[in-house]
């Protein structure tokens, strides 16, 4: 269920589009819907979301499927976005991840068993300059080493405790 | 218009028109994935690159838009090397498993492969892998074949009107599928499988039948509803394999329902009457054809025709029997002396039936700007229609509903008005009179008692101004005490306010019964007159009373009558049949006999028989010529169909005067609406197993409001009539809509 809180954030969105094109709120409401639900969408709040919008379930679906933030299942805590494009990858991203990987003990996407740390690989962040790079909340972290990495993985612990 | 030229040849082109457009017009092949000429452009396959001059990178064919002087070439070295590069992109994930899929032979992919792609694949890595999903009964998928050009998505939001694929992931991970896995629900869905390049969506019922080429395609005519689809009827050893969509831009464009499309799945159904048979005794024994023909003409002579005293033999038949079978059976009881012949065996009343001229064509429905939909549910009832008007609306056309329920209507509906039928009558009334006044012109007696309101006005403005308008009439009314008065007023208001009219109360095929005069005239009994007077003798032509009959349960005892003889020719088993027959003659069904089919707009289509009979099973005007014949009746040597139709072409009755008398009646007590599902209205779509899995093919609901079940002292856990009840606002007060694939228990409606 959407609440009422919920619905009024996303009635501030739609009413900057024309009344029947509500749809093109898709994107926030999904947004607001998730943070509602513990990071973490699925298909009822969707369905739900698309019928507040007047859109069909597969359409809001698609949304929801196609960009990184929205999360199907319950999601940890520190959302670990390392970038795998180009840039990153010529510099060594795929080191990382599999480093991250094997010290985590998780597989992408996967949550850590403490519900701490997720990795996902996203596309690019904008910061070849210092690739390779990763997002963590709003803070990105460049010219990364598997040393730096193990340090930042430490105090994401450490703060989770 | 302008010039272009396209490989070297010069070419005239209109100004917006897209490069793809112009080649195919001008027979210059391009090949193509994901551009349909009746959907979006959505140029994502990019396997339509062309060598535009001037432009750098070569250009999609599909969404370049012409221009005056315009160089193209499709076939230069640029061009070529662009789509064999696309063409190894596409194939990189797709299985090449042609061997073991069904679309193997009418594959596009598999085609444009065979001229634009290398014989070796350079892909030595790993295929991706979808797993399937069941989205219903109709529609097999095998989604690792999927190439994404989204014509299945683009169908289902722009023609069938609900979105229920869609692409969801990105990249590599993007799958095309539906929301939720609830199956697709839409009653066009089958024309994904038209639509699909590859394949990923085929046909359920066919697969892993036969190849394209091993079988024949026959043109035919869906004569499920009063559409008449152009279909090719495709055959293989003489038995009907799959039906497909046959093109017609007058009639269904590419398009055709599901309805259409898997009937067919009922033709070889174990139900299947396989030889004529005779009630001796109370048993019933198998025999020839002599054996029971001659048996029913010496009943038919003992019984009817040296009959001295009062005789009475009586026809019906069901409504979708083809022109040529009402015209022989008219004929045959003329020349023996009876007028009695009825196909209007679902109404109750037939002194008060619907009486409305359809004066609009198929395709001109689309080209309107304001509808009035009374009693319908075009979407079920009549898919195609249902189609244009769709298109209508996404032109800007404003529609309007007056219905007793509302309904799930896959186009924006303007106002919706909830209504029983008294009040539906009532609300067309105070409309002519708005029109009325507003014309200034005299108010006929039956309308002083009504007080226009604004609303009434406002509804009569929208009628009075717009240009091309249009009300439609359904099947919902049939039965109400008011039918013939909302036909006559839908009738004169559509004169007063230039509007057309489309009766869609017509169903199957009974314009041509109609036109054939297969209704009784003044000498005649009706459908109802004939059930309650003793007849002698009855000729049934696929009648199937429990379905069939307004009211089965004394239909089925006027038919039981020990002196009544009934000669029952049908082409499915049904036990009430076996119960007042005398003799069952096993007759041909859908596509195994010529004939024709009217249309809403009148076209009459007609068609020959795609496959022969089964052994032993005759076509039903040829059972009629043939007994006809042995009663010495003059008049009858055709020796074939067609005769048949010319001759009964030369007499066609087009629009049949009627008075427009409007005596309105207030209905009391509780009105019962029961509208079949749309997938049990003939005997062959009730034996298409396919179909009967659908959802539509499951309906099985009695809708009211939460008052109406008070006052009937029902809850949503219970059954009325036999179907569970459904409590629902959007149920006028009063009324119960049933919407059921049951038979009809209608001893109790009526």
């Amino acid at each position: 269920m959407i609440s009422k809180k919920a619905k009024k954030q996303i009635d501030s969105w739609t009413e900057k589009y024309p009344a029947n094109q509500k749809s093109s709120a898709v994107m926030e409401a999904l947004k607001i819907v998730q943070l509602e639900n513990g990071n973490c969408l699925n298909p009822e709040l969707i369905q739900e979301v698309a019928d507040y919008l007047d859109m069909p379930g597969i359409a809001a679906q698609e949304v929801a499927t196609f960009y990184e933030n929205y999360n199907h299942k319950p999601m940890a805590k520190n959302i670990i976005r390392i970038c795998h494009n180009i840039s990153c990858m010529l510099n060594g991203s795929d080191n990382l991840v599999s480093h991250l990987e094997s010290c985590l003990g998780v597989k992408t996407g996967e949550v850590t068993p403490d519900g701490l740390i997720c990795v996902k690989k996203v596309e690019c962040l904008g910061a070849c300059v210092g690739a390779p790079m990763m997002q963590i909340d709003d803070q990105y972290f460049e010219n990364l080493t598997a040393k730096k990495v193990d340090e930042i993985v430490k105090s994401l612990r450490k703060e989770g405790k | 218009m302008f010039e272009i030229e396209i490989d070297g040849k010069i070419v005239n082109a209109n100004p917006g028109e897209n490069l793809i457009t112009v080649t195919d017009r001008e027979g210059i092949s391009v090949p193509r994935f994901c551009y349909h000429n009746k959907l979006s452009v959505s140029a994502n396959c990019r396997m339509c690159l062309v060598d535009v001059e001037g432009a750098t990178k070569p250009q999609p064919a599909c969404s370049t838009p012409v221009s005056n002087g315009m160089r193209v070439s499709t076939k230069n070295d640029k061009a070529k090397s662009s789509q064999k590069a696309v063409m190894e992109f596409l194939l990189i994930n797709h299985p090449l498993d042609c061997p073991i899929c069904d679309q193997g032979g009418e594959c596009e992919l598999q085609d444009v492969a065979m001229s634009y792609s290398s014989d070796v694949s350079r892909f030595n890595e790993g295929k991706r892998v979808i797993a399937d999903s069941d989205i219903g009964p109709l529609i097999q998928t095998d989604m690792t074949r999927c190439i994404h050009c989204t014509r299945c998505v683009r169908f289902g939001a722009e023609i069938a009107g609900i979105m229920e694929m869609g692409g969801t992931g990105r990249g590599d991970s993007l799958k095309i599928e539906p929301f939720l896995q609830e199956g697709i629900q839409s009653e066009l869905s089958g024309n994904m499988i038209d639509l699909c390049p590859v394949g990923a969506l085929t046909s359920k019922p066919f697969r892993y039948e036969l190849r394209s080429w091993q079988m024949n395609a026959v043109e035919g005519i869906a004569r499920h509803d009063s559409v008449g689809s152009n279909i090719h009827i495709q055959t293989y050893k003489g038995k009907v394999k799959r039906v497909v969509a046959r093109n017609n831009d007058n009639i269904n464009e590419t398009w055709i329902s599901d309805r259409d499309r898997f009937s067919c799945d009922g033709l070889n159904h174990e139900n299947r009457l396989q030889k004529p048979q005779i009630k001796y005794d109370g048993v019933w024994k198998e025999t020839e054809w002599d054996t029971a023909l001659v048996y029913s003409t010496k009943a038919l002579l003992r019984e009817v025709i040296d009959n001295k005293e009062e005789s009475k033999l009586g026809a019906l038949a069901s409504n979708n029997a083809t022109l040529e079978e009402y015209y022989l059976l008219r004929k045959l009881l003329k020349q023996v002396g009876s007028d009695n012949t009825d196909y209007r065996l679902n109404i109750k009343d037939l002194s008060n039936t619907i009486n409305l001229d359809s004066n609009i064509k198929i395709k001109d429905i689309e080209n309107i700007d304001y509808a009035l939909l009374v009693g319908s549910y075009t979407r079920l009832e009549q898919p195609m229609i249902n189609h244009r008007l769709r298109k209508s609306s996404l032109n800007g056309a404003t529609i309007d509903v007056i219905n007793s329920m509302s309904f799930n209507y896959n186009l924006p509906i303007n106002s919706e008005y909830i209504l029983n039928s008294s009040q539906i009558a009532n609300l067309l009334a105070r409309t002519l009179k708005a029109i009325l006044l507003s014309k200034e012109q005299e108010i006929p007696g039956y309308l002083d008692k009504f007080k226009v309101s604004d609303a009434d006005t406002q509804l009569a403005n929208k009628l009075l101004s717009s240009d091309k308008s249009a009300i439609i009439l359904g099947e919902h009314l049939i039965n109400s005490d008011n039918s013939s008065n909302i036909a006559n007023l839908i009738s004169i208001i559509a004169e007063k306010t230039s509007s057309s009219t489309l009766n869609l109360s017509e169903t199957g095929n009974s314009i041509a019964a109609k036109s054939t005069g297969f209704v009784p005239n003044e000498n005649g009994l009706d459908a109802n007159e004939m059930l309650a007077s003793k007849m002698n003798a009855y000729i049934l032509l696929d009648v199937y009373p429990k379905y069939d009959f307004h009211n089965s349960v004394s239909a089925i005892n006027a038919l039981r009558d020990e002196k009544t003889f009934v000669i029952a020719l049908n082409s499915f088993k049904d036990s009430d049949v076996f119960d007042y027959a005398d003799v069952i003659l096993p007759i041909s069904s859908y596509y195994e006999t010529s004939g024709t089919h009217t249309n809403v707009e009148g076209e009459m289509q007609s068609f020959s028989a795609a496959v022969g009979s089964p052994k032993d099973i005759k076509p039903a005007w040829k059972v009629l010529k043939v007994l006809a014949d042995l009663l010495d009746l003059s008049g009858f040597n055709y020796t074939d169909s067609s005769k048949v139709t010319s001759e009964a072409k030369q007499q066609i009755k087009q629009n049949i005067e009627h008075d427009r008398e409007i005596n309105l009646i207030n209905t009391k007590g509780v009105e019962i609406i029961w509208q079949p599902s749309p997938y049990s209205t003939d005997a062959l779509l009730r034996h298409s197993n396919s179909l009967q899995a659908t959802k539509i093919g499951q309906l099985n609901t009695a809708s009211m409001s939460a008052s109406t079940a008070k006052s009937l002292k029902l809850s949503d856990t219970d059954n009325y009539l036999g179907v569970p009840v459904v409590i629902s606002e959007v149920v006028a007060d009063k009324c119960v809509f049933i919407s059921s694939s049951n038979e009809t228990i209608s001893e109790k409606i009526s």
